[in-house]
């Protein structure tokens, strides 16, 4: 047993595979230890709100400010709201104007906005323009204004007697608000999803709901095919015939078809998480059953289990003792190709909306579902689907990965 | 003493293994087949005579590599040739080869014919059909075998048939040298026999001139070859008649080896049943005195340290011993 | 054809016809089998989905009768049969009026074509890809596999979305969704042939993906497995050339993959209809799409039906061309009638 495993861990693959999954399953576990918020809590307004670290602006405007003269601040701050790209469309509006080309040039920020000031009318209508075209110059045309202007922002308050505007401070461009000192801080390292959920923390629980649905489909699949498989397998005949017969024929009827079928015949509100997981289980035992078999009709003559029949043990008692070892790492082998692909089976089943109901738990499929209802590939909102995907994958490879190197321990003739 | 038709001096090949491993599994071999004669090479499992079967060929692909040596074919030195001038002129047509697992020595989706033709077409790409379908059922019918095995496939023939197919494929193109690697060994009895009776028909036919019969099966070797060598760790450890080699071995390995088996001929009956203690040496690193050393029974510590070369004896016989041949008989004689 | 090839072919027509029987009685017990009254059940689910109230008691009505829950389960089984011989899978609720057959003849269309040349395709250059790695060895085989282990571990789904955030959404060569321009009536201009053509290619090429890496490693490991076989060295040293014996190798390991592949269909078929949906293709994946989301039991018991339908005739068509490539079937025939 020991050397067993001892060959297994020398496997590159195995190790390779194992070292994924198991920091895959650490994360699912120590998560939710540090980040204890719901997973499936709304806290963002609105929908994708990208990754990144969100300060308060209410907080950092009343923490004590510091000053720093840095010299560049005025570049990035221009830069920002007037990139390569908006001196472009600025351009091709002036040129547009029947200004010359000659006179326009798009590095001298303040020409270029002096020109666009005495120039730009949100109304005129180019020929060719779109609505759009024209909202988008509107936009930018708001977002110049004052760009280079030098004061601060005054923040002001209505008085409560006179409910005129008073001016508590003045926030000077070269203020600082030291991030630590802002007491509200967030920081969505995948951003939100279309509901306003914070993607890592959801997709952490999701990962950890669908290797639960993995594992329960995996071993309720495994279960069944391993004891139709030894069953067939050992005692042959009739029973063996009866179970081939049923087995090949749901190898041919596609498992997903069938899925698809009891899971909308379930219904929605009585589809768990572990209702999913069972039906996935029942429904994709079949090659774990003919492989058994196999493997347990070449044990079934071999000498030692010839000899344990002659000393009188019960079926039982070989299958346990002489037959179950032998086939062991087979089967654990299944396990974890089981595991991965009823991971896959509710992730295609929750796209088609068949999967768990969406209530309580999140799970990989029904994230990739929501994403996909809400467009987020199109839109390119890649946060919401891309870590799903790649969660996904890593699941699966490092699974198969495993599933390769066992395969080269025990099967030596794959060794190449 | 007749012409000399297989010629092999000092040949070494070795496996590479896939972590890049040298397996030194053929040391300089030497030896000498005379025209009608046939030669058994004997041994353990794992001794290299499988190897030396296949390093017989001149003929090497990964993992199996060529190190040094000669191969001498009725004067033709093939060891310095082209691989693919080996391959068209001499594989099948000068040499040929009975696998050990001649079950599956045959491609199982192609009809015996067109194998045929495959091989014939490998050597002359321009020889009819006709003429190829005619010539294989005339050797075929030569041989014992029913022309109508030819449009078979492998998977309907049985096994002794099988067996028997591939011998009279390798011999197609008339070989001098045939090479048959356990040819009889996963067969039942009476397979075996007519398997071993075709063999010696094909030699006492002139089909080919010289043998060599590889196989651990002692008895068997004893009844069909002429001369026998004994395979020990990747190097030859005896040689001598198959008389002198079963009845009267020199070395202490093929005493043991001897003494391992039941030959059920006069005189070896009395002989107490014994078997070598211990496993052979790892080919990796091949210890650098006597490969026997550490499973012989009278061994010294100079075999140990120093190279130990094969040794002339009386009756053109040779072993790898550091003893002398009336040193070891007196030992033996001494148990 | 020969007596044995013709034994063979009545035993997996016979077998066709036993699962078609079989897949039928699921896609009929099934829904049945779900606790309380199936009519009932469904016909609160419509009660959601439908925007026309005056239809919505005729499909009641009309799915009371066709149902004939007040009737033996054996003669709900004899309706149910007949019906579907008939070609008569009842009225949808989600697109009603228009009968499910209707629906399920527009979309097939669009699934045959799509999903046989992709699984075809995809199996010949995953074989090609998986006979290369296991032939050339070295680096082919170092960055082969690993690349195909993983696209064979990608869901199908993520291949297509990946596939289309590339070429549809950043590069925008192709189209995101459909199956030709939303601007076009189907017709016999160029213009829509044309958008078909263009419309056509994501959702392939992310099918062909998928099946290349499963079936690069199944042939890889095939082929390592016949290089090393007995006949391989036999016919070396009989000094055939490696380019007949390599020929002899692939034919060999082929066979089994053929196999594989009748095995396998059902599985294929199934990710290659999410690969549909992501892609709102119109064929019966987005078919059943739409059924589920307007809760539209006879048109997802329809497309279920179908499509187990579809992949046991493939399935047969599969094993009917492998018994007429492989002699060891043959073989195995003409053994059975002799013993």
């Amino acid at each position: 047993m020991i050397h067993t495993l001892r060959q297994v861990f020398r496997s590159g693959k195995f190790v390779t595979g194992f070292v994924i999954f198991v920091s895959l399953l650490l994360i699912v576990l120590i998560y939710p230890l540090l980040v204890p918020d719901d997973p499936l809590a709304i806290i963002g307004l609105g929908t994708f709100f990208p990754p990144g670290i969100y300060v308060n602006v209410y907080d950092s405007v009343n923490v004590s400010p510091y000053t720093l003269n840095l010299p560049d601040a005025t570049t990035k701050r221009i830069a920002d709201k007037l990139g390569p790209k908006e001196r472009q469309d600025m351009k091709e509006f002036l040129l547009a104007a029947g200004i010359p080309e000659e006179e326009i040039d798009i590095e001298d920020t303040a020409k270029l906005l002096d020109l666009w000031e005495k120039n730009y009318d949100p109304n005129k209508n180019i020929e060719g323009m779109t609505l759009a075209k024209m909202r988008y110059y509107q936009r930018l045309n708001n977002s110049l204004k004052g760009l280079l202007a030098t004061e601060g922002l005054i923040v002001a308050l209505p008085n409560a007697q006179t409910g005129q505007l008073e001016q508590v401070k003045v926030i000077e461009q070269s203020d600082y608000a030291n991030i630590n000192e802002v007491p509200n801080v967030r920081v969505l390292p995948l951003g939100t999803d279309n509901f306003g959920r914070d993607v890592l923390t959801e997709l952490v629980k999701a990962a950890g709901v669908s290797l639960q649905i993995g594992f329960v489909a995996g071993l309720i699949a495994t279960l069944i095919g391993l004891v139709l498989g030894l069953l067939a397998g050992y005692l042959g005949g009739m029973v063996d015939d009866i179970i081939m017969f049923f087995t090949n024929l749901l190898i041919v009827i596609p498992s997903f078809v069938l899925l698809i079928l009891i899971s909308f015949s379930i219904g929605q509100d009585k589809r768990g998480a572990i209702t999913i997981a069972t039906v996935i289980g029942f429904t994709s035992w079949v090659w774990t059953a003919r492989a058994v078999r196999a493997q347990v009709l070449s044990l079934r003559n071999r000498d030692h289990v010839n000899l344990s029949r002659l000393s009188g043990h019960s079926t039982v008692y070989i299958i346990l003792n002489d037959i179950l070892p032998y086939i062991m790492s087979y089967v654990v082998m299944a396990l974890i190709l089981q595991i991965s692909s009823g991971i896959l089976a509710e992730a295609g089943l929750s796209i088609l909306g068949l999967g768990p109901r969406t209530t309580e738990v999140p799970t990989l499929g029904l994230m990739m579902n929501w994403a996909m209802i809400y467009q987020a590939h199109v839109l390119g909102k890649w946060w919401a689907y891309l870590p799903v995907l790649v969660t996904i994958a890593l699941i699966t490879f490092s699974m198969n990965l495993m599933n390769t190197g066992l395969d080269q321990v025990f099967n030596p003739a794959l060794r190449e | 003493m007749g012409k000399v038709i297989l010629e092999v001096r000092e040949l070494s090949t070795k496996y590479v293994t896939r972590f890049g491993e040298n397996v030194y599994a053929v040391d300089r071999v030497s030896l000498k087949v005379e025209e009608g004669k046939s030669l058994g090479i004997a041994g353990e499992s794992g001794c290299g005579k499988s190897t030396l079967a296949l390093s017989l060929m001149g003929y090497y692909f990964a993992p199996l590599h060529y190190i040094s040596g000669d191969i001498i074919i009725d004067g033709q030195n093939i060891s310095k040739m082209h691989p693919d001038e080996v391959r068209r002129k001499i594989l099948g047509k000068e040499i040929a080869y009975i696998p050990q697992a001649a079950m599956n020595a045959l491609n199982p989706t192609l009809k015996i014919i067109n194998f045929i033709e495959d091989v014939i077409h490998a050597h002359d790409p321009k020889v009819p059909k006709k003429e190829i379908h005619d010539m294989a059922r005339q050797r075929f019918e030569e041989l014992g075998l029913p022309a109508e095995v030819l449009q078979k496939y492998p998977v309907e023939l049985s096994g002794g048939m099988k067996q028997r197919t591939v011998i009279a494929t390798s011999v197609i193109l008339s070989p001098k040298v045939l090479i048959a690697d356990e040819p009889s060994s996963a067969l039942d009895v009476t397979s075996q026999k007519m398997v071993i009776k075709m063999l010696k028909d094909m030699m006492e036919k002139g089909l080919v001139k010289a043998m060599i019969f590889i196989t651990h099966e002692l008895p068997l070797l004893y009844n069909v070859t002429d001369d026998i060598m004994v395979m020990y760790a990747g190097q030859i450890v005896e040689q001598g008649t198959a008389q002198q080699v079963v009845f009267d071995p020199l070395h202490p390995y093929s005493k043991g080896l001897m003494g391992s088996i039941i030959v059920p001929e006069s005189g070896v009956r009395d002989v107490k049943l014994t078997a070598i203690p211990g496993a052979p040496p790892n080919l990796k690193r091949p210890p650098q005195g006597c490969r026997f050393a550490d499973r012989c029974k009278y061994v010294q510590a100079e075999c140990r340290v120093q190279s130990i070369y094969m040794r002339e004896a009386a009756n053109n016989r040779a072993y790898r011993c550091i003893f002398p041949e009336e040193q070891l008989r007196k030992v033996y004689q001494n148990e | 054809m020969s007596k044995s090839y013709l034994r063979y072919f009545l035993n997996k027509l016979a077998w066709l016809l036993v699962t078609a029987v079989f897949a039928f009685i699921l896609n009929f017990t099934l829904p049945r089998l779900m606790p309380g009254d199936p009519v009932a059940a469904i016909t609160a689910r419509i009660a959601q989905g439908m925007s026309n109230t005056t239809g919505m008691k005729e499909v009641y009505e009309r799915y009371a009768e066709q149902f004939g829950t007040n009737k033996p389960i054996h003669e709900q089984f004899l309706i149910y049969m007949k019906n579907i011989l008939q070609g008569n899978f009842g009225t949808s609720f989600s697109q009603y009026p228009r009968p499910v057959a209707d629906i399920i003849r527009a979309s097939i269309v669009w699934t045959i074509a799509l999903q046989f040349p992709a699984i075809i395709v995809g199996w010949i250059i995953g074989n090609a890809l998986g006979a290369m790695a296991a032939y050339l060895k070295k680096g082919f085989d170092k960055v082969l596999m690993p690349i195909s282990i993983f696209v064979s571990n990608f869901p199908a789904f993520g291949m297509a979305i990946i596939l289309m955030v590339i070429f549809a959404v950043n590069l925008k060569w192709f189209p995101t969704s459909g199956g030709y321009g939303y601007n076009l009536i189907p017709n016999f201009s160029w213009e829509f042939i044309w958008s078909v053509i263009v419309h056509y290619q994501l959702p392939f090429w992310s099918i062909v993906l998928i099946i290349i890496g499963g079936q690069a490693i199944g042939m890889r490991s095939m082929s390592i497995y016949e290089l090393n076989a007995d006949y391989v060295k036999y016919a070396r040293f009989l000094g055939i050339k490696d380019r007949v014996i390599v020929r002899y190798v692939f034919r060999n390991a082929m066979l089994p993959q053929i196999t594989g592949l009748a095995l396998s269909i059902g599985t294929m078929v199934s990710g290659a209809l999410v690969a549909e949906i992501v892609f709102s293709y119109p064929g019966l994946g987005y078919t059943m799409l739409n059924g589920v989301m307007g809760q539209d039991y006879p048109l997802i018991s329809a497309v279920t039906l179908i499509i187990t339908i579809m992949t046991l005739i493939a399935n047969f068509l599969i094993e009917i061309l492998y018994g007429i490539i492989d002699p060891r079937i043959k073989a195995a025939q003409a053994e059975e009638q002799g013993g």
